[in-house]
């Protein structure tokens, strides 16, 4: 640095003044940068055109899904997933690969009993590929609906708390290209973990076990009924989830709404049959129904008393009802004011 | 079709009216607005957000028709949002999102490519200022930053027309000054047009060269603030030292209709005399005249007389305002 600029008074540099040899009765000061600091133009302002093409409609709606669904994978860019939910959702999706982990530690065993304690236990049959679905607690009770109401959580009631809807109206996003994307977004997240897991357990068991195409052809129906039942516990839980969340301005809401309405409907049917040994009030709990269409579709013994026309009837029409609260919700969304 | 200026129209409409059940929010709105900057004024819940989603194509209307950039508003709503940049008045942003993620969402949701909404979205946050903080997530915003972005989200496609709902709600001084300058710029540089609403009648008059003013979903205003100002009775504006009173009696006496704000007086301009006649009146009632100068209507006289006319009880545009629209410091 030069001297030029630097005024100090009486040849004093400003740590000559601190700790200088003086007697002490000189005029001890110094003056360190007289000069002005120059100002600068902070940046120049400027309209700048843009004469790009537009994308036609599933460019934009697929902008809208990959938001959604890259957040759960990207910490920045889409959507925010707090790192905590990721974390469960990884977790979750871990417990779900659980039964390939014991299909291969199967595989390796030479033990006869442990192999078919193994088999038995985690094997390819109708039980165990409808458990792996709907059944056999926590997973049932505890993974599914949390995987769902971790995801639903503030997708739609985040747009109606923050105005953000504004955002997606004021473009040419209709309100059937913002609700079917949202919709179809949840559904490939739950899909993601619950069909895709199950996918996952079914092939291992093939591959683990060296099976050939007899085997393939003799339990590809079980898997295929499976995947239905799997499917419709995916469909039925985001309708659901997207319903509650349509309602409200709060993610939580959304989240501890799912949870209710599937462990209420169930406790409150579970206390009438202990009391009147009757079933018939499953016909309430989402997962109740799902379970028993998905013992009927997986030809196992039903755990209920009642027909199995009354489940199909109640899944149907819980589907309808949260599917036409949703739309309904959904138009009511603002534009100009919220 | 041209209107006036022998510009063709971005905005037209006839007889268009939307009742919801039976109240009428709009009602017989012709409309035929030339490229550039108009202000679109009227009080609260006078029918100005209805006619922005009318032009929107967001809402069916009841009866009537209308065109935007010459699409059909009944029709071809989604080809009028494309061509749209739309700037709410609310908070509508999302706080975890970063300002460049946000607004290349934004360009995204109307058909940008990733790659294309990026570059773009870094283009017009350094156009609105935002340039520095655009890797900050929004809700570490202050309430300017918001808006900018806001602003950045509107125009990331480059759109044809710009609506601005309230643009300056909640900006201070410097801000809102900002605003304005880049809308203004918006307008010259890009030749782009503006509908703007404000409450702030000297925002709109800084921005716009146009007005629509809305009374009871009716439109009853549509012209360029010129043409308005000239309409105005010209008035002519003297500030005295002492005997105030004194010289409102005077031209009282010569016959002159007195407007009195403590020692600032103003009479109307009859003639190229009425000047004279003043002086005079100065002279016999013994008062200094300090200032004389003909005082020029501004947007708030016009909108203020217009109001009158029509009966509403309005003293000033600031009791328009709620506290959204000054950031929450006025008192109610």
């Amino acid at each position: 640095m030069s001297d030029d600029g630097i005024d100090i008074e009486g040849h004093k540099t400003r740590m000559e003044v601190a700790y200088g040899a003086g007697d002490g009765d000189d005029e001890a000061k110094a003056v360190v940068a007289s000069n002005d600091a120059e100002l600068g133009s902070i940046f120049e302002q400027s309209y700048r055109p843009w004469d790009g093409e537009l994308g036609p409609r599933w460019v934009r709606n697929y902008a809208i899904f990959r938001h959604h669904v890259y957040g759960l994978f990207r910490g920045t860019g889409h959507r925010h997933y707090h790192p905590m939910v990721r974390l469960t959702i990884f977790v979750i999706l871990l417990f779900s690969l659980l039964p390939v982990l014991m299909l291969f530690l199967a595989s390796l065993s030479s033990d006869g009993f442990m192999t078919d304690f193994f088999s038995r236990m985690w094997g390819i049959n109708r039980h165990n590929l409808w458990g792996q679905v709907l059944g056999y607690f926590p997973r049932n009770l505890c993974c599914w609906p949390l995987l769902t109401a971790l995801v639903v959580g503030g997708m739609i009631s985040d747009d109606r708390k923050n105005g953000t809807s504004a955002i997606y109206f004021s473009r040419p996003v209709t309100r059937l290209d913002y609700t079917a994307m949202k919709y179809l977004s949840v559904a490939v997240v739950l899909g993601f973990i619950i069909v895709l897991s199950y996918f996952v357990y079914y092939t291992s068991a093939i591959v683990f076990n060296g099976e050939g195409w007899a085997y393939l052809v003799d339990t590809l129906p079980m898997f295929v009924s499976g995947l239905v039942a799997g499917i419709l516990v995916v469909i039925t839980y985001t309708s659901i989830g997207l319903a509650l969340s349509s309602i409200s301005r709060s993610r939580f809401f959304a989240a501890i709404a799912f949870l209710s309405v599937i462990y209420g409907t169930k406790l409150l049917a579970l206390l009438i049959e202990t009391q009147f040994d009757t079933s018939i009030l499953y016909v309430l709990s989402p997962y109740d129904c799902l379970a028993h269409v998905g013992q009927w579709l997986l030809g196992i013994d039903s755990n209920y008393d009642h027909p199995i026309a009354f489940s199909i009837v109640s899944v149907l029409a819980i589907n309808a009802a949260c599917v036409a609260l949703l739309t309904a919700r959904v138009s009511s969304l603002e534009v100009t004011r919220e | 079709m041209d209107g006036e200026g022998g510009s063709t129209p971005i905005i037209t409409a006839r007889s268009l009216g939307k009742m919801y059940g039976p109240h009428m929010a709009l009602e017989d709105v012709n409309l035929e607005i030339p490229p550039g900057a108009v202000g679109v004024l009227g009080p609260n819940g006078a029918g100005k957000s209805t006619l922005f989603k009318c032009l929107l194509g967001l809402i069916t209307t009841t009866s009537g028709e209308g065109t935007v950039l010459g699409y059909d508003i009944r029709t071809e709503g989604d080809k009028i949002r494309s061509r749209i940049g739309y700037m709410p008045e609310y908070d509508a942003l999302d706080p975890g999102l970063s300002a460049i993620d946000q607004v290349r969402y934004a360009g995204e949701l109307v058909g940008m490519n990733p790659a294309h909404a990026t570059r773009r979205a870094h283009e017009v946050l350094q156009y609105v200022g935002l340039k520095d903080q655009r890797y900050r997530k929004i809700e570490t915003y202050s309430t300017g930053m918001k808006q900018a972005a806001k602003l950045a989200c509107a125009l990331v496609h480059d759109p044809d027309v710009l609506i601005c709902d309230e643009p300056t709600n909640g900006l201070d001084q410097k801000a809102r000054e900002f605003m304005l300058q880049t809308l203004r710029r918006t307008v010259s540089e890009g030749n782009r047009s503006v509908l703007m609403s404000s409450h702030v009648m000297d925002d709109v008059q800084e921005v716009c060269e146009r007005i629509v003013m809305i009374h009871k979903g009716r439109i009853v205003v549509q012209r360029r603030i010129e043409d308005l100002a000239r309409q105005i009775e010209r008035e002519i504006e003297i500030s005295v030292w002492g005997g105030a009173s004194r010289m409102q009696q005077e031209l009282e006496t010569r016959g002159f209709k007195v407007r009195r704000l403590g020692r600032v007086l103003r009479v109307d301009r009859v003639d190229d005399g009425t000047t004279r006649k003043v002086l005079e009146a100065a002279v016999s009632a013994d008062v200094q005249v300090r200032q004389m100068k003909e005082y020029e209507p501004d947007l708030e006289d016009i909108f203020l007389l217009i109001m009158e006319r029509l009966g509403a009880e309005v003293r000033g545009t600031s009791d328009l305002m709620t506290t959204a629209h000054t950031g929450g410091d006025r008192d109610e």
